[in-house]
Protein backbone atom coordinates (compact mmCIF):
# COMPACT_ATOMS: atom_id res chain seq x y z
CA UNK A 1 0.00 0.00 0.00
CA UNK A 2 1.70 3.17 -1.02
CA UNK A 3 2.48 5.99 1.44
CA UNK A 4 -0.22 8.22 2.77
CA UNK A 5 1.37 11.62 4.15
CA UNK A 6 -1.28 13.89 5.70
CA UNK A 7 -1.48 17.21 6.50
CA UNK A 8 -3.91 19.58 7.60
CA UNK A 9 -3.67 21.98 4.77
CA UNK A 10 -4.59 19.07 2.54
CA UNK A 11 -7.47 18.14 4.69
CA UNK A 12 -9.04 21.88 4.90
CA UNK A 13 -8.55 22.43 1.09
CA UNK A 14 -10.61 19.05 0.57
CA UNK A 15 -12.97 20.25 3.85
CA UNK A 16 -13.33 23.53 1.75
CA UNK A 17 -14.68 21.30 -1.70
CA UNK A 18 -16.53 19.40 0.57
CA UNK A 19 -18.68 22.46 2.03
CA UNK A 20 -18.89 23.72 -1.14
CA UNK A 21 -20.53 20.99 -2.37
CA UNK A 22 -23.00 21.00 0.15
CA UNK A 23 -23.74 24.60 -0.43
CA UNK A 24 -25.31 23.62 -4.14
CA UNK A 25 -27.81 21.38 -2.06
CA UNK A 26 -29.06 24.13 0.08
CA UNK A 27 -30.45 25.47 -2.93
CA UNK A 28 -32.39 22.48 -3.79
CA UNK A 29 -36.30 22.15 -2.99
CA UNK A 30 -36.87 20.06 -0.01
CA UNK A 31 -38.99 17.76 -2.18
CA UNK A 32 -35.34 16.69 -3.99
CA UNK A 33 -33.79 16.40 -0.37
CA UNK A 34 -36.46 13.85 1.09
CA UNK A 35 -36.59 11.86 -2.08
CA UNK A 36 -35.86 8.04 -1.64
CA UNK A 37 -34.59 6.26 -5.03
CA UNK A 38 -36.41 2.78 -2.99
CA UNK A 39 -38.30 2.30 0.05
CA UNK A 40 -34.86 0.93 1.83
CA UNK A 41 -32.60 3.53 0.60
CA UNK A 42 -31.91 6.71 2.37
CA UNK A 43 -32.67 10.14 1.24
CA UNK A 44 -30.56 13.35 0.73
CA UNK A 45 -31.32 14.31 4.40
CA UNK A 46 -30.54 10.96 5.79
CA UNK A 47 -27.02 10.94 4.33
CA UNK A 48 -26.66 13.94 5.65
CA UNK A 49 -27.57 12.75 9.12
CA UNK A 50 -25.43 10.02 8.96
CA UNK A 51 -22.35 11.95 8.61
CA UNK A 52 -23.88 14.63 10.92
CA UNK A 53 -24.03 11.38 13.74
CA UNK A 54 -20.09 9.91 12.61
CA UNK A 55 -18.96 13.52 13.43
CA UNK A 56 -20.35 13.52 16.72
CA UNK A 57 -18.97 10.30 17.79
CA UNK A 58 -15.58 11.59 17.44
CA UNK A 59 -16.18 15.30 18.71
CA UNK A 60 -15.62 15.10 22.23
CA UNK A 61 -12.52 12.50 21.76
CA UNK A 62 -10.93 15.03 18.86
CA UNK A 63 -11.50 17.74 21.63
CA UNK A 64 -10.02 16.19 24.37
CA UNK A 65 -6.97 15.20 22.24
CA UNK A 66 -6.58 18.90 21.18
CA UNK A 67 -6.45 19.68 24.85
CA UNK A 68 -3.86 16.89 25.15
CA UNK A 69 -1.31 18.07 22.33
CA UNK A 70 1.70 20.27 22.96
CA UNK A 71 1.45 23.69 21.62
CA UNK A 72 4.63 24.58 18.80
CA UNK A 73 5.66 27.30 17.17
CA UNK A 74 7.37 25.24 14.58
CA UNK A 75 4.68 25.34 11.55
CA UNK A 76 1.81 22.70 10.55
CA UNK A 77 2.30 18.83 11.41
CA UNK A 78 2.72 16.29 8.80
CA UNK A 79 1.65 12.33 9.82
CA UNK A 80 2.04 8.97 8.20
CA UNK A 81 -0.25 6.95 9.58
CA UNK A 82 0.49 2.82 9.85
CA UNK A 83 -0.37 0.30 7.61
CA UNK A 84 -3.41 -0.87 9.74
CA UNK A 85 -4.80 2.75 9.66
CA UNK A 86 -4.26 3.85 6.16
CA UNK A 87 -6.12 0.32 5.19
CA UNK A 88 -9.49 1.58 7.93
CA UNK A 89 -8.83 4.87 5.72
CA UNK A 90 -8.44 4.08 2.14
CA UNK A 91 -11.54 2.00 2.54
CA UNK A 92 -13.83 5.26 2.96
CA UNK A 93 -11.73 7.12 0.87
CA UNK A 94 -13.39 7.40 -2.85
CA UNK A 95 -11.88 6.22 -6.16
CA UNK A 96 -12.56 8.65 -8.35
CA UNK A 97 -16.32 9.32 -8.68
CA UNK A 98 -17.17 5.71 -7.22
CA UNK A 99 -17.65 4.40 -3.70
CA UNK A 100 -14.85 1.66 -3.10
CA UNK A 101 -17.86 -0.78 -2.08
CA UNK A 102 -20.75 -0.70 0.35
CA UNK A 103 -20.14 -0.92 3.81
CA UNK A 104 -22.87 -1.92 6.69
CA UNK A 105 -23.74 0.69 8.73
CA UNK A 106 -23.80 -0.12 12.73
CA UNK A 107 -26.63 0.33 14.27
CA UNK A 108 -25.44 3.69 15.88
CA UNK A 109 -24.77 5.47 12.96
CA UNK A 110 -27.71 5.18 11.31
CA UNK A 111 -29.83 8.37 10.72
CA UNK A 112 -33.68 8.09 12.82
CA UNK A 113 -35.64 10.80 10.78
CA UNK A 114 -39.61 10.95 9.95
CA UNK A 115 -40.76 9.84 6.61
CA UNK A 116 -41.91 12.87 5.28
CA UNK A 117 -40.01 15.42 7.47
CA UNK A 118 -40.82 19.42 7.14
CA UNK A 119 -39.59 22.38 6.03
CA UNK A 120 -38.36 22.87 10.13
CA UNK A 121 -36.82 19.56 10.25
CA UNK A 122 -35.19 20.13 6.77
CA UNK A 123 -33.43 22.88 7.58
CA UNK A 124 -32.03 21.58 11.20
CA UNK A 125 -30.72 18.60 8.99
CA UNK A 126 -28.89 21.27 6.62
CA UNK A 127 -27.82 23.48 9.85
CA UNK A 128 -26.48 20.80 11.95
CA UNK A 129 -24.18 19.28 9.04
CA UNK A 130 -23.28 22.54 8.45
CA UNK A 131 -21.94 23.98 11.60
CA UNK A 132 -20.37 19.79 12.34
CA UNK A 133 -18.35 19.86 9.65
CA UNK A 134 -16.96 23.29 9.96
CA UNK A 135 -16.29 22.56 13.36
CA UNK A 136 -14.39 19.73 11.90
CA UNK A 137 -12.44 22.02 10.13
CA UNK A 138 -12.13 24.28 12.92
CA UNK A 139 -10.54 21.51 14.46
CA UNK A 140 -8.11 20.82 12.05
CA UNK A 141 -6.69 24.67 11.59
CA UNK A 142 -6.39 24.12 15.63
CA UNK A 143 -4.75 21.47 15.21
CA UNK A 144 -2.20 22.78 12.84
CA UNK A 145 0.03 24.56 16.15
CA UNK A 146 -0.05 21.62 17.86
CA UNK A 147 2.63 18.17 18.12
CA UNK A 148 0.87 15.05 17.58
CA UNK A 149 1.56 13.68 20.81
CA UNK A 150 -1.48 13.06 22.70
CA UNK A 151 -2.64 9.47 23.53
CA UNK A 152 -4.57 7.55 20.86
CA UNK A 153 -8.15 7.25 21.06
CA UNK A 154 -10.49 4.24 20.42
CA UNK A 155 -12.46 5.08 16.86
CA UNK A 156 -16.34 4.73 17.17
CA UNK A 157 -16.12 1.28 15.35
CA UNK A 158 -14.21 0.44 19.25
CA UNK A 159 -10.76 0.22 19.96
CA UNK A 160 -9.98 -2.71 17.67
CA UNK A 161 -9.08 0.70 15.71
CA UNK A 162 -7.49 3.80 17.40
CA UNK A 163 -6.77 7.30 15.97
CA UNK A 164 -4.22 10.12 16.20
CA UNK A 165 -6.36 13.31 15.35
CA UNK A 166 -4.54 13.55 12.21
CA UNK A 167 -5.89 9.92 11.12
CA UNK A 168 -9.87 10.85 12.80
CA UNK A 169 -9.53 14.26 10.61
CA UNK A 170 -8.54 11.84 7.49
CA UNK A 171 -11.04 9.41 7.95
CA UNK A 172 -13.90 11.82 8.68
CA UNK A 173 -13.42 13.82 5.70
CA UNK A 174 -13.05 10.84 3.20
CA UNK A 175 -16.16 9.05 4.85
CA UNK A 176 -17.97 12.61 3.88
CA UNK A 177 -16.62 12.58 0.48
CA UNK A 178 -17.73 9.16 0.18
CA UNK A 179 -21.56 9.79 1.12
CA UNK A 180 -20.77 12.89 -0.94
CA UNK A 181 -20.85 10.65 -3.90
CA UNK A 182 -23.95 8.44 -2.06
CA UNK A 183 -25.64 12.02 -2.09
CA UNK A 184 -24.75 13.01 -5.86
CA UNK A 185 -26.34 8.94 -6.68
CA UNK A 186 -29.70 9.65 -4.74
CA UNK A 187 -30.51 13.22 -6.77
CA UNK A 188 -28.90 11.76 -10.35
CA UNK A 189 -31.65 8.87 -9.94
CA UNK A 190 -34.47 11.96 -10.19
CA UNK A 191 -33.79 12.77 -13.47
CA UNK B 1 -4.64 55.14 10.27
CA UNK B 2 -0.84 55.38 11.69
CA UNK B 3 0.43 58.27 9.60
CA UNK B 4 3.43 55.71 8.93
CA UNK B 5 0.55 53.37 8.00
CA UNK B 6 -0.32 56.21 5.70
CA UNK B 7 3.52 56.97 3.74
CA UNK B 8 3.07 53.59 3.30
CA UNK B 9 -0.27 53.61 0.77
CA UNK B 10 0.83 56.97 -0.43
CA UNK B 11 4.37 55.35 -1.83
CA UNK B 12 2.54 51.94 -3.14
CA UNK B 13 -0.18 54.01 -4.96
CA UNK B 14 2.51 56.57 -6.12
CA UNK B 15 1.45 57.71 -9.39
CA UNK B 16 -2.16 58.65 -8.04
CA UNK B 17 -1.93 62.19 -6.29
CA UNK B 18 -5.68 62.78 -4.29
CA UNK B 19 -7.00 65.83 -3.23
CA UNK B 20 -6.95 65.96 0.78
CA UNK B 21 -10.67 65.54 1.02
CA UNK B 22 -10.38 61.92 -1.38
CA UNK B 23 -7.46 61.19 0.46
CA UNK B 24 -8.98 61.29 3.72
CA UNK B 25 -11.94 58.55 2.55
CA UNK B 26 -9.14 56.51 0.67
CA UNK B 27 -7.65 55.75 4.08
CA UNK B 28 -10.96 55.59 4.96
CA UNK B 29 -11.40 52.88 3.43
CA UNK B 30 -8.95 50.46 4.71
CA UNK B 31 -8.93 48.41 7.72
CA UNK B 32 -5.87 47.16 9.64
CA UNK B 33 -5.41 43.34 10.56
CA UNK B 34 -3.28 40.88 12.28
CA UNK B 35 -2.57 37.73 11.53
CA UNK B 36 -0.49 35.00 14.43
CA UNK B 37 2.17 33.35 12.76
CA UNK B 38 1.62 30.15 10.63
CA UNK B 39 -2.35 31.63 10.62
CA UNK B 40 -4.36 30.62 6.98
CA UNK B 41 -4.69 34.24 5.98
CA UNK B 42 -6.66 32.34 2.92
CA UNK B 43 -7.31 28.65 2.38
CA UNK B 44 -7.71 27.22 -1.22
CA UNK B 45 -11.06 26.14 -1.89
CA UNK B 46 -12.36 29.78 -0.43
CA UNK B 47 -13.07 33.34 -1.75
CA UNK B 48 -10.20 35.61 -1.37
CA UNK B 49 -11.59 38.65 0.08
CA UNK B 50 -9.15 40.96 0.86
CA UNK B 51 -6.26 42.66 -1.21
CA UNK B 52 -3.60 43.59 1.41
CA UNK B 53 -0.55 45.72 1.76
CA UNK B 54 1.68 44.34 4.75
CA UNK B 55 2.91 46.61 7.28
CA UNK B 56 4.73 43.83 9.12
CA UNK B 57 5.54 40.09 8.52
CA UNK B 58 6.20 37.75 5.59
CA UNK B 59 3.77 35.83 4.28
CA UNK B 60 4.29 32.14 1.80
CA UNK B 61 1.63 31.83 -0.87
CA UNK B 62 1.59 28.14 -2.12
CA UNK B 63 -0.66 25.44 -3.68
CA UNK B 64 -0.45 21.47 -3.12
CA UNK B 65 0.50 18.98 -5.70
CA UNK B 66 -0.96 15.83 -6.24
CA UNK B 67 1.38 14.30 -3.62
CA UNK B 68 0.01 17.19 -1.30
CA UNK B 69 3.77 18.76 -0.88
CA UNK B 70 3.08 22.82 -0.83
CA UNK B 71 4.72 24.06 -3.90
CA UNK B 72 5.59 27.92 -2.98
CA UNK B 73 4.32 30.88 -5.73
CA UNK B 74 5.46 33.80 -4.00
CA UNK B 75 6.79 35.53 -0.73
CA UNK B 76 5.21 38.86 0.65
CA UNK B 77 7.03 41.52 3.03
CA UNK B 78 6.84 44.40 4.63
CA UNK B 79 5.63 47.11 1.78
CA UNK B 80 4.86 44.67 -0.60
CA UNK B 81 1.09 43.62 -1.54
CA UNK B 82 -0.50 40.34 -0.60
CA UNK B 83 -3.62 38.45 -1.34
CA UNK B 84 -4.78 35.86 -3.84
CA UNK B 85 -5.46 38.24 -6.81
CA UNK B 86 -7.19 35.85 -9.36
CA UNK B 87 -9.22 34.54 -6.62
CA UNK B 88 -9.85 38.40 -5.14
CA UNK B 89 -10.34 39.81 -8.79
CA UNK B 90 -12.43 36.90 -10.32
CA UNK B 91 -14.53 35.76 -7.26
CA UNK B 92 -14.11 32.22 -7.56
CA UNK B 93 -12.43 29.92 -4.89
CA UNK B 94 -9.09 29.93 -4.28
CA UNK B 95 -6.56 27.40 -5.66
CA UNK B 96 -3.77 28.50 -3.52
CA UNK B 97 -3.02 28.82 0.58
CA UNK B 98 -2.02 32.25 1.88
CA UNK B 99 -0.49 31.73 5.21
CA UNK B 100 1.94 33.96 7.48
CA UNK B 101 5.36 32.46 8.25
CA UNK B 102 5.81 35.41 10.72
CA UNK B 103 2.92 37.57 12.92
CA UNK B 104 1.67 40.05 10.72
CA UNK B 105 0.02 42.98 10.44
CA UNK B 106 -1.39 44.26 7.06
CA UNK B 107 -3.73 46.91 5.75
CA UNK B 108 -6.76 45.25 4.05
CA UNK B 109 -9.07 46.52 1.09
CA UNK B 110 -12.45 44.68 0.45
CA UNK B 111 -13.50 44.26 -3.35
CA UNK B 112 -15.79 46.43 -3.27
CA UNK B 113 -13.83 49.41 -2.21
CA UNK B 114 -11.04 47.83 -4.52
CA UNK B 115 -13.48 48.32 -7.43
CA UNK B 116 -14.74 52.03 -5.98
CA UNK B 117 -11.18 53.20 -6.60
CA UNK B 118 -11.06 52.68 -10.16
CA UNK B 119 -14.66 54.09 -10.70
CA UNK B 120 -13.66 57.14 -8.15
CA UNK B 121 -10.45 58.78 -10.29
CA UNK B 122 -8.89 57.83 -13.39
CA UNK B 123 -5.82 57.72 -12.06
CA UNK B 124 -6.00 54.49 -10.44
CA UNK B 125 -6.27 52.72 -13.79
CA UNK B 126 -2.65 53.97 -14.57
CA UNK B 127 -1.50 52.36 -10.92
CA UNK B 128 -3.68 49.01 -12.04
CA UNK B 129 -1.96 49.40 -15.49
CA UNK B 130 1.74 49.52 -13.60
CA UNK B 131 0.88 46.91 -11.03
CA UNK B 132 -0.12 44.25 -12.67
CA UNK B 133 2.56 44.91 -15.50
CA UNK B 134 5.24 44.67 -12.89
CA UNK B 135 3.81 41.73 -11.52
CA UNK B 136 3.48 40.00 -15.58
CA UNK B 137 7.25 40.74 -15.53
CA UNK B 138 8.28 39.59 -12.08
CA UNK B 139 6.13 35.95 -13.15
CA UNK B 140 8.26 36.14 -16.47
CA UNK B 141 11.96 36.85 -14.90
CA UNK B 142 10.76 33.79 -12.74
CA UNK B 143 9.96 31.83 -14.86
CA UNK B 144 13.16 32.32 -17.51
CA UNK B 145 15.20 31.61 -14.27
CA UNK B 146 13.60 28.13 -13.31
CA UNK B 147 13.87 27.35 -16.90
CA UNK B 148 16.99 28.25 -17.55
CA UNK B 149 19.79 28.29 -14.34
CA UNK B 150 20.77 25.73 -12.65
CA UNK B 151 20.05 25.19 -8.48
CA UNK B 152 23.11 26.83 -7.87
CA UNK B 153 22.72 29.74 -9.83
CA UNK B 154 19.18 30.03 -9.06
CA UNK B 155 20.11 30.30 -5.14
CA UNK B 156 22.77 32.78 -5.39
CA UNK B 157 20.81 35.29 -7.99
CA UNK B 158 17.94 34.67 -5.70
CA UNK B 159 20.08 35.71 -2.45
CA UNK B 160 21.43 38.37 -3.53
CA UNK B 161 17.93 39.76 -4.68
CA UNK B 162 16.66 38.43 -1.08
CA UNK B 163 15.30 40.98 1.43
CA UNK B 164 16.50 40.28 4.93
CA UNK B 165 12.67 39.13 6.09
CA UNK B 166 13.00 36.26 4.49
CA UNK B 167 16.12 35.00 5.53
CA UNK B 168 14.70 34.04 8.21
CA UNK B 169 11.87 32.07 7.26
CA UNK B 170 11.73 28.16 7.31
CA UNK B 171 14.42 26.90 4.28
CA UNK B 172 11.94 24.85 2.96
CA UNK B 173 9.95 27.48 2.07
CA UNK B 174 12.99 28.88 0.49
CA UNK B 175 13.67 25.46 -1.73
CA UNK B 176 10.71 24.87 -2.53
CA UNK B 177 10.21 28.85 -4.39
CA UNK B 178 13.99 27.93 -5.89
CA UNK B 179 12.43 24.48 -7.00
CA UNK B 180 14.90 22.97 -5.33
CA UNK B 181 14.96 20.00 -2.23
CA UNK B 182 15.65 21.12 0.75
CA UNK B 183 18.25 19.09 1.01
CA UNK B 184 20.19 21.02 -1.55
CA UNK B 185 19.14 24.10 -0.39
CA UNK B 186 21.21 24.11 2.86
CA UNK B 187 24.42 22.22 1.02
CA UNK B 188 24.33 25.14 -0.75
CA UNK B 189 23.82 27.39 1.88
CA UNK B 190 26.62 25.91 3.07
CA UNK B 191 29.04 26.16 0.65
CA UNK B 192 28.12 28.96 -1.71
CA UNK B 193 28.76 32.71 -0.94
CA UNK B 194 26.99 35.26 -2.71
Amino acid sequence: MAKLLLTPENQIQRLNQLLDNFSSLQKLPPEILRFKPHPKSWNVLEVLEHLSICYNQYEEKIITALKASTDTNTGSWEYQPGFWIRFVIEGQRPKGQHRPFKLKTLKKFEPHMVLEPDTKAVQNVMERFRNNYLALKRNIKDSRSKIMDHPRFASAIGSVVSFRLPESFELLRCHAERHMIHRAGIIASQD
Amino acid sequence: MESSSKEIIRNFFSPVALPSAEEDWFFSLWEERTFKQNALITEAGQMERFFYIILEGVQVIYLLNQKGDKVVLGFSYSGSPSGVFDSFLYQKPSDTFLEALRPSRALALSRDNYLALFKTNPDFHQWGHSFFREILFGRLFREVELLTLSARERYISFMQRCPDDLKVIPQKYLASYLNMKPETFSRLRRSVSY
